[in-house]
């Protein structure tokens, strides 16, 4: 409690000194930026527009589980069965991550594809947009590459609470900008 | 170190540090794994039915498999994904893949597969009505689905049948 007193007052004094205060803020800003910068980057390098997702629902279970990371890339080879791939249905903004079942390739090379998810039972005509009977290569944001567990649970907690997440950052805010320099 | 803050800060920062350095070393020492599987045997058995459903061509098989695949496994592998493949070309779509069946291995001791007459769990459905007379490859795949760190599929294409001329209906002799 003493702590939080502590950091008020010396929040208190950084805005008598506007100087110091504009520095501070600039030092906040570089952090997030150079995380913004990163992000952007790790889209270029596997042109996913989405190269980290966190699986959400258990219907890749046991090998995927919820709260797990999954890191994509998009490069441009054809869609081929068996790819782990993350679609978003249009209109949602939820990523699936499934298994492709079936793939129809067309003579220009545009492909057809049907999705499952490994434990499911049937195959994933009823989650897809009324009507929509394949996926298009548009529809598909990368293949998973790789995978990391559990970290993904930290969004989960974030998204299910969004009052954490500001109550997260404002923490984080007010020690960078408070710290001390020694 | 003289406050809860500072302890806790570096406590947390340094635990996530260390976990990644771990997470890093588990997914390259099985980086280069090869492991062997043997696949001894994937052929057709029988065509159960083959016919025109809802103006689609649809046919379903059994099949023989006879396939060891506990060398693909690695103490990284949390599941090896075996799934069978019915690959073929027809006049609207130059390349087709179908998964036929699929199972789920997690232990090394459930990979020794001796499979006979096996009927598939999903048709082998076309797009339009052109199946007759078709040639179709079938394709063991294996995905290894790690703890922590890459995946990867290894294939090996075995038996190659032709789909007859005229629709068979179930029961009837070929």
């Amino acid at each position: 409690m003493e702590e939080l007193v502590n950091k008020v007052a010396e929040l208190k004094m950084l805005w008598k000194h506007k100087r110091h205060l504009a520095f501070r803020c600039l030092n906040v800003a570089m952090i997030g930026l150079s995380a913004l910068m990163l992000w952007k980057s790790l889209m270029v390098v596997t042109r996913s527009e989405s190269p980290v997702v966190v699986v959400l629902s258990g219907s890749m279970e046991p090998a995927f589980q919820r709260g797990d990371i999954l890191f994509l890339s998009n490069h441009d080879a054809p869609l081929r069965v068996g790819e782990v791939v993350v679609y978003k249905v249009a209109n949602k903004d939820i990523p699936i991550v499934h298994r492709i079942m079936k793939v129809h390739e067309k003579p220009d090379g545009s492909v057809e594809v049907l999705t499952k998810g490994d434990a499911n039972r049937y195959d994933d005509t009823g989650i897809y947009a009324p009507g929509q009977k394949w996926l298009k290569r548009e529809d598909i944001l990368g293949r998973a590459r790789g995978a990391l567990r559990y970290v993904g649970m930290v969004t989960i907690y974030l998204n299910d609470y969004p009052k954490l997440k500001y109550v997260l950052l404002g923490i984080m805010g007010i020690f960078v900008l408070t710290s001390k320099d020694s | 170190m003289n406050t809860v803050w500072v302890r806790l800060n570096a406590v947390v920062f340094f635990g996530l540090t260390v976990l990644l350095g771990l997470a890093l070393m588990t997914a390259t020492s099985t980086y280069l794994h090869e492991g062997h599987p043997t696949v001894k045997t994937l052929r057709l058995n029988k065509i159960k039915s083959f016919r025109s459903q809802s103006k689609v061509d649809r046919a379903i098989i059994n099949f023989d498999l006879e396939a060891d695949l506990a060398p693909a496994f690695n103490w990284n592998i949390k599941q090896i994904f075996v799934f069978v493949v019915a690959e073929f070309a027809t006049k609207t779509n130059p390349l087709n893949q179908i998964i036929l069946w699929d199972k789920i291995i997690e232990k090394p001791e459930d990979a020794r597969l001796n499979l006979k007459k096996m009927h598939v769990k999903y048709g082998l459905i076309d797009q339009r009505e052109e199946l007759k007379g078709t040639d179709v490859t079938l394709h063991l795949y294996w995905d290894h689905m790690p703890l922590t760190g890459r995946l990867y599929t290894h294939s090996v294409a075995e038996d190659t049948f032709t789909l007859p001329m005229e629709y068979i209906r179930p029961g009837q002799q070929v």
